[in-house]
């Protein structure tokens, strides 16, 4: 399977006054053509600055300190995206080979203009094309997100539209200019679960019929489940374990990847109290010695103090970054509530 | 057992213009018992937030009635039933970020409702009350004297509990009160609204649209649809045995952290046009389970 992206030990520091964040430290991920992989984790464990550096709109005070990005845009012709001039970057990459849907859909359209001259901005900035074909495009775009009346709705300001609407015309936006690559920041956070099942199942319908590779960023693990072929898990600017979405949920490693699965109930659960992963991510101000995430962690052994973790191999597919898997480690059982709710849902799913 | 909170028949519309009304609610009753959770679920734009701050009286109810404590809290309010109605019945609102005045400290958002009602004798023990609330709820007295910005979310939503908590309410609306959190930290906010509860024996009216975590939580649910209730039951009757098909379609959208059953789940679709409620009885399928229809 040949990757259309791939991240090579990404590093990304931020300046503020209070100092130097070391936000993202060493993200390596791979997107496979036609594949839709999912980032996960909390708020502030780095997946919107990833994907931003992805997507080239990183801040002003921020550092790429090493890294690659690696975009393959044709047969055997690949691109690091970070040598490229920001310049090259707006008129080449974004919109046109990879596009974004972002989280908000009430903040992200603009107030003051119709919906469907923001559908053309794009397409008339980025490619010669008459204004009429432009509409003419605007409009097919409108009915392929599935929205009626699409002439009326034309002429609509968002503030005239409902939220799931609106997300809709975000993704028409994103994808005006025929991208390969969309991401997908929290992209149904913001709405209630009917919107979000029909928002889910556009873009995979979409998808299919376009070949377009998808990432989501999410913390919601019942979106994931849904969409993703792979599953990334982040913690404190690092993955922590990666693999294929089954081995993910049916098979997680990591006490933290735990600690996510537990803390969300499923419609079986009737446990008197839901587990929740004690205390906060840490402040990436003052950078962690050993495994970012020892202070959390109830399984933590000596040597999370002193060295961090590399990736352990469990298969060709699936990778965790916990002592706990190194040979010499003493054999930890998952907590077993989290046992019970796995056999439950492998059997389920008849595994 | 007599219920805590009684709703009969309670309407909320809102006038426009001239031409336009938005009927948020219709005819909604329900009613709470003491020590009990209610789940409202539903749509946006399906009047949950509505119900709940026409109950503690955000709102003036446009019609129908509502019992609280054993005293009508509709209509005009004389001092007394005002009084009792906010010292026994508190709100924890959606956004922890904005739901916390930025100027005052913790130790005044929380005091604000111990100085109106008057509910200590001196400072002293006002700092007491404040400390032992804020230990309740998993911060520490020191935190008394910081302002909300310099808290996380989930702490600031742990004040804003704190400040419901402090006068000891019979009944607590939760509107939304963990969708802006994390998922870990939802985990850890609910954990502490059930040990609370258990201490307290206090109601929750629990307004949410995640239905796993409704499911969790409450002993009692009602779905509402276009400012009308359509089913309500126990929690079990409602996700074993859905019957209005909008029900159907809510829960048909739950995602699933299974993903060989997820990616093949089917959505329930759900034609609100072929729907008027309009002067709908609700009926009964079984014990506690009622359905709004023929």
């Amino acid at each position: 399977m040949e990757n259309i992206l791939s991240v090579k030990n990404l590093d990304i520091s931020f300046r503020t006054n209070a100092g130097n964040i070391h936000a993202i430290r060493g993200v390596n991920f791979d997107l496979p053509r036609g594949k839709t992989i999912a980032l996960v984790g909390e708020s502030g464990s780095g997946k919107s600055v990833t994907m931003k550096a992805v997507a080239g709109l990183l801040d002003q005070n921020s550092t790429i300190n090493s890294g690659n990005i690696f975009y393959n845009f044709a047969q055997d012709k690949t691109l690091d995206l970070l040598t490229l001039s920001k310049k090259d970057l707006r008129q080449k990459i974004n919109g046109q080979q990879i596009a974004m849907v972002f989280q908000d859909p009430m903040t992200s359209l603009n107030p003051t203009m119709q919906i469907g001259e923001q559908i053309m901005e794009a397409m008339l900035l980025h490619k010669k094309i008459s204004e009429n074909d432009a509409r003419q495009k605007a409009l097919e775009l409108l009915k392929t997100v599935g929205i009626i009346d699409a002439e009326k709705r034309m002429k609509n300001y968002p503030h005239q539209l409902s939220g799931g609407m609106r997300q809709r015309v975000v993704i028409a936006i994103a994808l005006s200019c025929e991208p390969k690559i969309l991401i997908c920041d929290e992209p149904t956070t913001a709405l209630d679960v009917t919107i979000q099942a029909k928002i889910l199942n556009l873009i995979k319908d979409i998808q299919a019929k376009m070949g377009l590779s998808v990432i989501y960023i999410t913390h919601d693990l019942g979106v994931v489940a849904n969409v993703a072929d792979f599953v990334y898990v982040m913690y404190a600017g690092k993955i922590i374990e990666f693999g294929t979405v089954n081995e993910i949920f049916y098979d997680p490693r990591h006490p933290y990847t735990w600690g996510l699965l537990s803390a969300m109930p499923d419609l079986e659960t009737s446990d008197d109290r839901l587990y929740s992963i004690p205390g906060s991510p840490p402040n990436l101000l003052h950078e962690p010695t050993g495994d970012a995430f020892t202070a959390r962690n109830i399984f933590a052994l000596k040597i999370d103090e002193k060295a961090a973790p590399p990736m352990f191999k469990i298969s060709e597919t699936h990778y965790a970054a916990t002592w706990l898997l190194h040979p010499d480690a003493p054999k930890v059982q998952m907590p077993p509530e989290l046992q019970t709710r796995l056999e439950r849902s492998r059997k389920a799913a008849g595994l | 057992m007599k219920p805590l909170l009684e709703v009969k028949n309670l309407f909320q519309h809102f006038k426009i213009s001239r031409r336009f009304t938005v009927k948020a609610v219709n005819g909604v009753s329900f009613e709470i018992y003491p020590g009990e959770t209610y789940g409202l679920v539903g749509e946006s734009g399906s009047g949950k937030t509505t119900i709940g701050r026409s109950i503690i009286r955000l709102y003036d109810p446009t019609g129908g009635e509502i019992f609280f404590n054993g005293s009508k809290i509709s209509g005009k309010l004389d001092a007394a039933t005002n009084k009792m109605l906010r010292k026994n019945m508190q709100m924890i609102f959606q956004d922890p970020m904005s739901s916390l005045n930025p100027r005052k400290k913790i130790s005044d958002i929380i005091g604000e409702g111990l100085d109106i009602q008057g509910l200590y004798s001196d400072l002293k023990q006002r700092n007491e009350i404040i400390s032992e609330i804020l230990k309740k709820v998993g911060l520490s007295p020191a935190h008394a004297e910081r302002y909300p910005q310099q808290f996380s979310g989930g702490q600031r939503q742990r004040v804003g509990i704190a400040r419901a908590l402090v006068m000891n309410p019979k009944l607590i609306i939760a509107d939304e009160c963990i969708s802006a959190l994390d998922v870990s930290v939802q985990a850890q906010v609910v954990n502490l609204m059930k040990d609370i509860q258990a201490e307290t024996k206090c109601a929750y009216l629990f307004i949410a649209h995640d239905l796993s975590m409704v499911k969790y939580i409450s002993d009692r649910i009602g779905v509402l649809h276009k400012g009308y209730l359509v089913e309500t039951g126990t929690t079990e009757e409602i996700f074993s045995n859905p019957v209005h098909p909008y029900t159907k379609s809510l829960l048909s959208a739950v995602p699933l952290t299974n993903p060989v059953i997820e990616k093949k789940r089917k959505l329930v679709s759900f034609d609100a046009s072929n729907f008027n409620y309009e002067n709908q009885k609700l009926r009964q399928i079984s014990g506690s389970h009622f359905v709004i229809g023929d």
